[in-house]
């Protein structure tokens, strides 16, 4: 159940199978959602965090006029809202864009952690500050990214992250998004993104069709968005 | 609710949209459209030439084309005007 989370801390550093056991017991319940439902709503006061199990989460933030931003995407393994254990009321909101199911572990099991296990507690943080540094790059896509790059930095974010846990075959992925959803995390319309798909298509770099990725050129497509992993961290660390 | 598909014709190609989007009604896939052509030229300002001689076709989940947004028609262009 919380595997693709343990391939992801594993993926940086040891989980010991007693700090592996806490994780597995503060685990309260585990919910089903349907797409394009909310998770956590912004505002009210949080007493869990939800650990994404399958299917893909975003944070958002809506403006008054309808616009949406999503500001990061949650794949399998993430948790979505671990800074709602300190922040206790999100400024923000989360919720699926496909059918998901996610564990929900109190924050008092998370606060039972911070004092029991103290190199759990530190590789937490350091997943909070991968968040911090995906929010920080899709910050350099919305300000300063061409459309092309923007979309490619994406699918090529994804795929990465999607590897540590163990859910890409190779260079494919499933990812169904609409292009909505995409148009959102990119800051463009639908419209934008589906030219941007062709551009991309036909530079013989990517296709996303029927709700999965193709990548065809990954170097190429590396290219097109300046694509450093750097800021996911994939190397281990002893925390 | 209706799904509407909106087909990108102009200098750069004809992009089918595959996919189309859930709208209450035409009008609002009208505003989607110039929202989309907006978004378009945004991108081709930033590189210095604008095109504004393609269209959105926009398809009911039939195919059939409801409508034809010009570009023309989601910006105003003001040039060798002083008026300040």
């Amino acid at each position: 159940m919380i595997e693709r989370h343990l391939l992801k801390l594993r993926a940086r550093d040891t989980v010991s199978p007693e700090e592996e056991q806490a994780i597995r017991d503060s685990v309260a319940e585990v919910r089903s959602f349907r797409a394009d439902e909310i998770v956590v709503h912004a505002g009210r006061v949080a007493t869990y965090s939800v650990l994404l199990i399958d299917g893909i989460l975003c944070r958002y933030k809506d403006l008054s006029d309808g616009e949406r931003q999503i500001t990061e995407l949650h794949v399998p393994g993430d948790f979505a809202d671990l800074h709602s254990f300190t922040l206790k009321r999100l400024d923000h909101s989360v919720m699926t864009l496909t059918p998901a199911r996610a564990a929900l572990v109190p924050h008092e099991k998370l606060e039972q952690i911070t004092e029991r296990f103290p190199h759990l507690t530190r590789l937490y943080w350091f997943t909070t500050n991968i968040d911090a540094a995906i929010h920080r790059e899709w910050e350099v896509s919305l300000g300063r990214r061409s459309a092309l790059s923007r979309v490619a930095a994406l699918f090529c974010e994804i795929k990465v992250r999607l590897d540590i846990v163990g859910l890409t075959d190779g260079m494919s992925y499933d990812f169904n998004l609409t292009q909505t959803d995409v148009a959102e995390c990119v800051g463009l319309t639908s419209i934008h993104v589906n030219r941007t798909l062709k551009q991309l298509r036909e530079q013989g770099l990517v296709q996303f069709k029927g709700g999965r990725v193709t990548i065809h050129d990954w170097n190429g497509l590396a290219r097109v968005a300046e694509f450093d992993p750097a800021y996911l961290y994939l190397e281990p660390l002893h925390l | 609710m209706a799904r509407y598909h909106f087909h990108i014709i102009n200098g750069g190609g004809t992009s089918e949209d595959a996919e189309g989007q859930e709208l209450p009604d035409l009008e609002a896939a009208r505003a989607a459209a110039i929202e989309g052509v907006r978004s378009l030229v945004s991108e081709e300002a930033r590189l210095g030439q604008i095109d504004l001689s393609g269209r959105i076709d926009i398809a009911d989940a039939d195919g059939n084309i409801l409508l034809s947004v010009p570009f023309n028609d989601a910006v105003e262009l003001r040039r060798n005007e002083q008026s300040w």
